[in-house]
């Protein structure tokens, strides 16, 4: 690592955590119910959305906490905001996160392993077929 | 709304509100009030902000923050020409979907 990409981390490192430590002061401003639900899905995509990229966690905690943040001022109760099925809307809103997901490397090789699988194999699967 | 509705609609809800911001900019709330007043009355606030992160990601729209009275300053979005180009498609796309799915349902008959 040169020395330059170094001072890159830390002082990205200094700035999501200058991220986090707003978006805590800014969680404590909601309503009780929306804090609630806030952190309830929150806590599921910490866990579920395996995201392994500092700043698009960072990026999805922001996302989130906006729209909690507008639902708010808008008067707009948890369960409008979430829907009937909470799980569905977690999974639904981490999908636009998942190029951070650790899960990327193994969607890659999937693809690369089922790309590289040339027409040749197939003949010889189609002579087989004749064969028998 | 039923599961199915959910289902069906999650393939086509993307076209929907683009079509609805077509020379009409709006915020997440007013999608989401317009969606309900046209019919799907129990969709989330979420379910659309989530979609409205995924255009806006993907370059379909184009974000303007205004400051609110209230609250955080609210991201206005607008159909940008990748969006127009993308919404003639979905039509397209639909218009298939539709006429066969018609054919299908009379063909039985």
């Amino acid at each position: 690592m040169s020395i330059r990409s170094m001072i890159e981390s830390v002082v990205g490192e200094l700035e999501l955590k200058k991220r986090w430590r707003q978006l805590k002061a800014r969680k404590k401003q909601l309503p009780e119910s929306h804090r609630k639900a806030h952190d309830a899905v929150e806590r599921y995509l910490m866990y579920s959305a395996g995201i392994a990229d500092g700043a698009i966690l960072t990026a999805m905690a922001e996302d989130l906490l906006d729209l909690f943040e507008q639902g708010a001022a808008d008067g707009t109760p948890v369960s409008a905001i979430v829907g009937d099925d909470p799980v569905e809307f977690a999974e639904e809103f981490a999908r636009n996160y998942s190029e951070g997901a650790w899960i990327k490397k193994e969607r890659a090789r999937l693809e690369d392993a089922i790309n590289s699988i040339t027409d040749g194999d197939l003949d010889k699967l189609d002579h087989r077929k004749d064969e028998s | 709304m039923g599961k199915q509705m959910t289902e069906m609609l999650k393939g086509t809800l993307e076209g929907i509100v683009l079509a609805f911001l077509t020379g009409n900019p709006a915020y997440g709330y007013e999608i989401t009030a317009w969606l309900r007043s046209q019919g799907f009355t129990d969709i989330a606030e979420g379910t659309v902000y989530a979609l409205l992160v995924r255009i806006e990601k993907n370059g379909l729209v184009d974000v303007e923050k205004r400051p609110s009275e209230k609250g955080p300053p609210r991201k206005v979005y607008s159909l940008n020409a990748d969006g127009e180009k993308y919404l003639e498609e979905f039509w397209t796309t639909w218009g298939f979907l539709a006429e066969r799915l018609e054919n299908l349902r009379t063909e039985g008959k």
